[in-house]
């Protein structure tokens, strides 16, 4: 069985000397292209934390000197040639993707309201959850589902603003962001930027500028990474639509 | 002093776990980690998510608002 870690744009540069989840690294080049890959003697690779790290570990030896496409934890081929095979088959997807990627790495940021005022103060969804369960009437009761209803809009709105607010000082520092807003009551924003190596220190700068900003709120930032979150395909977004439709 | 926490333990292993186990290339050779699996480890993402909120929170209570040096889990990692 072959593991495959990411794909680069070097099939002839030597591979760090890391041994990954398996033996030695190998390139199995086609064209300009190739797959970093190592032999696995098991056809499972179970997500422990040390495996995981295995993996990224790879990824981030090859971000060093060259563009990288990382793969999804946990990708195992058969063989050589099926690894070939993939390789000839997305090869327009993989050396747009590389373009898209190379000399970038990508910054995760999380920002959190510090304590309680996201949601639990005026405003927040959880200060009119429990309003609604003695209502004497009816009425009474579709009046207060309304005005719940009501007040999660705005606290919604208020939050989306905040994070377009925080947002767009880093997307502007930034070649391409993703975002998600208000997952959970108190993580206001989850982000993804790719980021110029060379914009690097200023994209960190602005993001202490920014946490300065907004006091309330705690900024957790890792990276940089490899652009994990760059580096979709069509198939993966067809995926993630089922995924979504799934929940 | 700088009020972002930068590559703590907590948020770094959140964030691996939610870029190799949720970003990525994904090519169709064979994907070790089952349907199930998956479903699984989206609730330990949410489980995750939950604990660093109260990671965050405990760690204000405990030290006021002082923010805790910077852990890096991560050796190759230099932010």
């Amino acid at each position: 069985m072959i593991y495959v870690y990411a794909i680069t744009d070097r099939p002839d540069s030597p591979l760090p000397a890391e041994t990954g989840l398996g033996g030695s690294l190998l390139n199995i080049p086609y064209r300009d292209i190739a797959a970093v890959v190592s032999s696995l003697t098991t056809s499972q690779v179970p997500a422990t934390e040390n495996n995981l790290w295995a993996h990224e570990t790879v990824v981030e030896g090859l971000v060093l000197d060259r563009a990288v496409l990382p793969l999804r934890f946990g990708t195992v081929f058969p063989d050589r040639v099926a690894v070939e095979a993939s390789l000839s088959e997305h090869y327009a997807d993989f050396t747009a993707s590389l373009e898209r990627v190379r000399g970038r790495v990508e910054l995760g940021l999380r920002v959190l309201w510090k304590d309680d005022v996201g949601h639990g103060q005026e405003g927040g969804p959880s200060s009119v959850m429990s309003q609604d369960s003695a209502s004497g009437s009816g009425r009474a009761y579709l009046l207060s589902r309304l005005e719940q209803d009501r007040r999660i809009q705005t606290w919604r709105q208020r939050g989306e603003a905040l994070a377009a607010e925080i947002n767009a000082p880093l997307a502007g520092l930034s070649v391409e962001h993703t975002q998600q807003v208000l997952t959970t009551h108190r993580l206001l924003l989850t982000a993804a930027y790719l980021v110029r190596r060379e914009d690097l220190t200023a994209f960190q700068r602005q993001v202490e500028a920014v946490s300065v900003a907004y006091p309330a709120l705690s900024f957790l930032c890792t990276g940089p990474w490899p652009p994990y979150s760059f580096v979709t395909t069509t198939l993966q977004t067809e995926e993630r639509t089922n995924v979504n439709a799934r929940n | 002093m700088s009020s972002v926490r930068w590559n703590e333990r907590e948020v770094t292993i959140l964030e691996l776990l939610d870029r190799v186990l949720d970003k990525g290339v994904i090519l169709f050779g064979d994907l070790t980690i089952s349907v199930a699996d998956v479903d699984l480890i989206y609730v330990a993402l949410k489980v995750l998510l939950t604990s660093v909120e109260t990671a965050e929170r405990m760690r204000r209570t405990a030290t006021g608002e002082l923010i805790a040096p910077p852990a890096n889990p991560s050796p190759h990692r230099q932010a």
